[in-house]
């Protein structure tokens, strides 16, 4: 009698933490908000490495991870790719596409700067002295906003309901 | 399927722009850079950069042979914090990043005359070039870009301060 009380109980909380979940998961306000973050992020990122392509290839150099032959090239792809997946997820243009080639990019950004933590490799070549004086860098903090960044893109990307504002979707 | 098509259309926007974008704009780069170490600085090759290889020093014995005839400036291109941890002994500091704030009193110090050598932090540094490119710029002729810079020249023992 007891345990099958318990057991409803619980039952019950599952179903209407459920509900919440689906609740959250299906606002189109929290899709909306995500989206803008999402995209504004990206047009953010993209905007100083599309200016300094060559500072950008360097910062790729000093990952230690990508052949030699490919560095520029990625840095001149990669940030017009952030660029046209931020835009596309502003005004709606196939965001569910877009918001999957962000998540990608956030991917392969954990795990560059993953795998260059547990190895231990830093990269200080001591060549950014136009800004400010001294470069450091917090790998850490950058990994985790990182997986923040990524949450957004996933609700973006799992969302199935009507989306709002959206130009073709 | 439609996931294909609309990341198809993404990537060809991308990369069209890029390259269009990379072809056109001052700040280009090349499509492959310099990469290796062993073959000297390593630079994306940005395509308004001026070719100052023939300024360049890539042998650290002959930077010392410049260094002990005494008739050479050398000036630090790095950051200020840089200079102070360490420093080729009898260099002076005009980071690159503060050169506009810098320059009046480096000029006022060191005639036009003055024969220069610049270096940074090695090989993947680019500043000792960009520094070289604004010296020669304000009317310094004779200019020289010890590219191993302050690592290579601490790695063979000689002074330093």
């Amino acid at each position: 009698m007891f345990l099958s009380t318990a057991f409803r109980d619980g039952n019950q909380k599952a179903i209407q933490l459920n509900k919440l979940i689906k609740t959250f998961h299906d606002n189109h306000w929290i899709e909306l908000a995500a989206r803008l973050i999402l995209g504004v992020t990206f047009v953010y990122a993209s905007y100083k490495k599309i200016l300094a392509p060559a500072i950008f290839a360097k910062i790729i150099y000093g990952y230690d991870l990508f052949p030699a032959v490919l560095i520029n090239l990625i840095a001149i792809i990669v940030p017009f790719l952030e660029l046209v997946a931020g835009l596309a997820l502003i005004i709606g243009f196939y965001p569910r596409s877009a918001a999957l080639i962000v998540n990608l990019m956030l991917l392969v950004f954990i795990t560059a700067l993953s795998i260059n933590l547990i190895r231990g490799h830093e990269f200080n070549c001591g060549c950014f002295s136009k800004g400010t004086d001294t470069q450091e860098t917090f790998v850490g903090p950058l990994i985790f906003r990182d997986f923040l960044i990524l949450a957004l893109g996933l609700h973006v990307f799992f969302y199935r309901n009507v989306r709002k504002l959206c130009i073709l979707s | 399927m439609k996931t294909i098509k609309e990341l198809s259309i993404f990537a060809g926007i991308s990369i069209i722009a890029s390259f269009a974008v990379n072809y056109f704009s001052p700040a280009g780069i090349a499509l492959v850079g310099q990469w290796d170490i062993a073959k000297g600085v390593i630079t994306a090759n940005e395509k308004n950069e001026i070719d100052l290889n023939n300024l360049e020093i890539g042998d650290i014995a002959l930077a010392k042979k410049l260094y002990d005839s005494k008739k050479f400036l050398f000036v630090d291109a790095r950051s200020r914090d840089n200079y102070n941890e360490g420093h080729i002994k009898g260099a002076v500091s005009l980071p690159v990043g503060q050169f506009d704030k810098k320059i009046e009193a480096f000029m006022e110090q060191y005639p036009a005359e003055k024969a220069i050598v610049t270096y940074c932090a090695g090989r993947t540094c680019e500043d000792s070039h960009n520094l070289a490119q604004l010296l020669l710029a304000f009317g310094y002729t004779e200019i020289n870009v010890f590219i191993d810079g302050f690592p290579g020249w601490e790695s063979e023992g000689y002074p330093i301060e």
